[in-house]
């Protein structure tokens, strides 16, 4: 049964993997951009036809398209994700490096969203149709409408530029081995991008734990406990929260795919050296084979997640753990609200 | 809200708390000896540290040595070589170089490292065009024979940028490891972020008062909120950002010959493509009279002042400044009169009296294309659309990209920037035989007196033989060239200076007249600095 399950999903997991390449080379093949003009820049009247040449044949780029995806596909398979052409490095090696950067930034934006989200989206059920509720769900919105580079682009200036309290690039000090750096260090530079970042995945939560709360807190058990005399924090920690908790699971685990794209603009407005960043330059600059490898990358840490949520859900929630068939029919549910 | 208040409050903390500088500063108090420098002025090479796919084009190779140099005053100098000699037919360069450099992983540089590096530039696809070199070969320890296919007097800049690397430890890691003779050795590069390196012990020239220096890698705010927070002793700054005094650091204005110009398609259209299938030709550009006009109108002070903000200087040619600039060639400009009366007399006046100049039925209007994401080339497009329009020319300016522009770039004047220490650049702009050849030539200029002085220089094996061609290119004594006072291929609008924040102890020396890209060029003279404090 998990043998089975676990099959189907690494088939679809294939398909969509597959899907996601081919997809993906043929934009950048409709793409304007030529990698050996964008690689050669302001050396264009220097670099000669036959060097030019040297570089396509460098790039891999002198096969037909077909051919090249054949090749690129044919290596995939074994492992091999080719060598970037930014970097002149294997996409593998680019990809750890900067992931292992993003990692930190995407990490806390996503634990602070998911905390503040739910813990907003519980305080305004719980103080229904008062001020503090109001004031949330304005909030929420307003949150769910500000872009996430424009909330960046705000914190930079107001926090590194202005006030000067926090440093205005890098995911460390400038000047010493990042190894060394000392956590205080770290936090001080994950700081302005980590809220940014986390902005965006605050509103959509705490709104669905807020009506999923109200609803909870409307059933028929929360008043029958009410009438018990069960009341205040033992109430909330043992009838609602775990119930309240199911739709913030989902959703937080279903954004992982927006905390990929949110990074890509954090990551570019505060300088730090992430997989975002990457991944502009390598669409700008014509990098295939390193844009394929981050495609391909991000497909399967947003289904991994995916999976994560689902699994979660099964245990949050044990109706679910009887029959598989309600668990999908739910979480295609949730997924339609994202 | 109490809890939303609460994080804010906490990350507040953590900013304040913790924004007491972390790394020991370097400055020394009191007469200290200042052993380390910070530069924020870019200059990170993506792709790794390996001079034979183009690593050291500009300023310092930092890590390897380079057979030649050029000084201050951008004379060739010897570095690794101690003297070469060109063969009567240009092919063969003989090259001597010194027996006392060694690498930094103790291997001694030999003719064999020479040729090695050589030969593998001329074959790796990289950002160095060393296709000329038909092979590199070393005839003892200390001599090499670099073959040319072709005589090519603009060789020697290879000679001077290509950093020497070994043959026993390149490879495809060498970027990022990279070994060599150089003055520095890296200790650190973390990606996207920083470049740290040390002196190296072994290095055979003047060791470098500095012994470390920390290249951090932000953009223009980054860099400037460094020099304002005193973390950097060098900042590039870009001249919209320049206003307003630093404490502690001077601004400084290094010449360049980072130029901005625009491009004349020089064929008339007569239906001809390029091999792409782009149609060729501009039926009012094509016009000597209006080329020339065009040249003398432009005010290009009231460039330098409204768009440059000052920072910079009127441009006469592709190499002002350079020794291989022809001082002649420079024309009186900002003079309408003039220019009134050379397109009278090549035949253009307004017959149809709608305030546009025409003849022969064609109308003086054209398109001036431009990178839509250069403000400088935006504002020159439109300020030389106001400075025209006096005349009866119509000037549309239209934004682009590079990928849009270079399909209409044989029929649609270009704002083009180029700038170059490589005479390559001169030849490439303004050959017959590289019309249409990519971004070179794009106007199909063609002018054989102009070929046949750029092809004797081209050919010249002696660097003052070929200065003095170059120079006959650009005007010679009959009164032939490819600047205003003759065919006038280009309008040179403007030469940029290029600023930097400089820390008031630290003594750059003379900066060289810097070729295009404002930033790492700075550090070609790195290793003479000084700390005067």
């Amino acid at each position: 049964m998990l043998a089975g399950r676990l099959a189907g999903r690494a088939a679809r997991l294939a398909v969509l993997l597959a899907a996601v390449a081919v997809a993906c080379f043929a934009l950048m093949e409709a793409s304007p951009v030529d990698p050996v003009d964008a690689y050669v820049g302001a050396e264009a009247a220097r670099i000669g036809p036959e060097q030019r040449a040297l570089i396509a044949e460098r790039f891999g780029l002198d096969d037909p398209p077909l051919v090249r995806f054949g090749l690129w596909a044919g290596r995939v398979v074994r492992g091999d994700l080719g060598t970037s052409m930014i970097f002149n490095a294997p996409v593998t090696q680019v990809i750890a490096s900067r992931f292992a950067a993003s990692l930190a930034l995407m990490a806390s934006a996503w634990l602070l969203s998911g905390a503040l989200g739910f813990g907003l989206g519980i305080l305004a059920a719980l103080t229904r149709r008062s001020a503090l509720d109001r004031a949330i769900r304005v909030g929420a919105y307003t949150l769910a409408s500000a872009p996430t580079f424009w909330v960046g682009l705000l914190l930079l200036t107001v926090f590194a530029v202005t006030l000067g309290w926090a440093p205005v690039c890098c995911a460390t000090d400038i000047g010493s081995d990042p190894a060394t750096a000392s956590l205080g260090e770290r936090l001080r530079h994950l700081a302005l991008p980590a809220a940014t970042l986390s902005i965006a995945g605050v509103a959509p939560i705490a709104l669905h734990t807020r009506a999923q709360a109200v609803s909870i807190l409307d059933s028929d058990f929360v008043t029958f406990a009410r009438a018990q005399g069960e009341r205040g924090g033992g109430l909330v920690r043992h009838r609602v929260l775990r119930n309240a908790a199911v739709p913030a699971v989902l959703l937080q685990f279903a954004s992982l795919s927006e905390l990929f794209g949110g990074s890509v603009l954090a990551e570019t407005v505060f300088s730090y050296p992430g997989l975002g960043q990457a991944t502009v330059q390598a669409g700008l600059r014509g990098d295939v084979p390193l844009l394929l490898g981050i495609a391909l990358f991000t497909t399967v840490f947003v289904f991994t997640g995916n999976l994560l949520g689902d699994t979660t859900h099964h245990l949050l929630d044990p109706r679910l753990r009887s029959t598989s068939r309600r668990r999908a029919g739910r979480s295609r549910a949730v997924e339609v609200h994202t | 809200m109490r809890r939303l208040g609460l994080l804010m409050v906490a990350l507040v903390l953590a900013a304040c708390t913790a924004a007491d500088p972390v790394g020991a500063p370097q400055e020394g108090a009191g007469g200290e000896a200042v052993t380390e420098l910070r530069l924020a002025i870019g200059g990170e090479s993506e792709d790794g540290y390996d001079p034979t796919l183009g690593w050291g084009r500009y300023g310092s190779p930092l890590f390897q040595s380079t057979l030649l140099a050029r000084d201050a005053e951008l004379n060739v100098v010897n570095d690794l070589a101690t003297g070469y000699e060109v063969s009567d037919d240009g092919l063969v360069y003989t090259v001597a170089i010194r027996d006392d450099a060694v690498f930094s992983d103790g291997e001694p540089v030999t003719a064999a490292d020479v040729a090695y590096t050589f030969n593998a530039a001329a074959e790796q696809g990289g950002l160095t065009d060393v296709t000329v070199l038909e092979s590199a070969q070393a005839t003892d320890d200390t001599t090499v024979e670099l073959r040319l296919s072709e005589p090519q007097s603009t060789f020697v800049n290879r000679m001077i940028t290509l950093g020497i690397v070994p043959e026993h430890a390149h490879g495809d890691g060498y970027g990022r490891d990279p070994v060599g003779s150089g003055p520095y050795v890296l200790e650190r590069w973390d990606e996207g972020q920083q470049l740290i390196v040390t002196a190296n012990p072994d290095y055979y020239g003047e060791q470098p008062v500095f012994e470390r220096l920390v290249f951090q890698f932000t953009d223009e705010d980054g860099n400037l909120a460094a020099a304002r927070a005193g973390e950097v002793q060098v900042a590039v700054v870009p001249p919209a950002l320049a206003a307003g005094d630093i404490d502690g650091m001077r601004l400084v204005s290094v010449e360049s010959v980072d130029n901005r110009g625009i491009l004349f398609p020089y064929r008339p259209s007569t239906g001809e493509t390029d091999p792409d299938g782009n149609p060729i030709g501009n039926e009012v550009t094509s016009d000597l009279a209006m080329r020339q006009a065009i040249n003398v109108a432009v005010d290009r002070e009231a460039l330098v002042e409204g768009i440059l903000e000052g920072a910079g200087s009127p441009a006469t040619g592709p190499v002002d400044g350079l020794p291989w600039y022809n001082a002649d060639s420079a024309i009186a400009y900002a003079d309408p009169d003039r220019a009134a009366e050379l397109l009278a007399e090549g035949g253009w006046e307004d017959t149809d009296g709608d305030g546009l100049l025409d003849k022969d039925g064609t109308a003086a209007a054209f398109t001036v294309l431009y990178p839509a994401d250069d403000s400088v080339r935006q504002g020159l497009a439109l300020a030389v659309v106001d400075m025209l329009a006096p005349l009866g020319i119509e000037v549309t300016p239209e934004g682009a990209s590079f990928d849009e522009i270079e399909p209409r770039m044989h029929t649609t004047p270009v704002v083009f920037g180029w700038g170059s220490h490589d005479q390559t650049e001169m030849y490439n702009l303004y050959h017959s035989k590289m019309g249409g050849t990519d971004f070179y030539n794009a106007g199909y200029f063609a002018d054989s007196q102009v070929d046949t002085n750029l092809d004797l220089a081209m050919g010249a094996t002696d660097l003052e033989e070929a200065n003095a061609f170059w120079q006959a290119a650009q005007l010679d004594g009959d009164g032939y060239g490819f600047t205003a006072k003759a065919e006038a291929g280009w309008a040179w609008l403007v030469n940029l200076d290029h600023l930097y924040y400089v820390d008031e102890c630290l003594d750059i020396g003379s900066p060289q007249v810097e070729p295009h890209g404002h930033g790492y060029p700075i550090t070609a003279g790195i290793t003479s600095w000084r700390w005067t404090c």
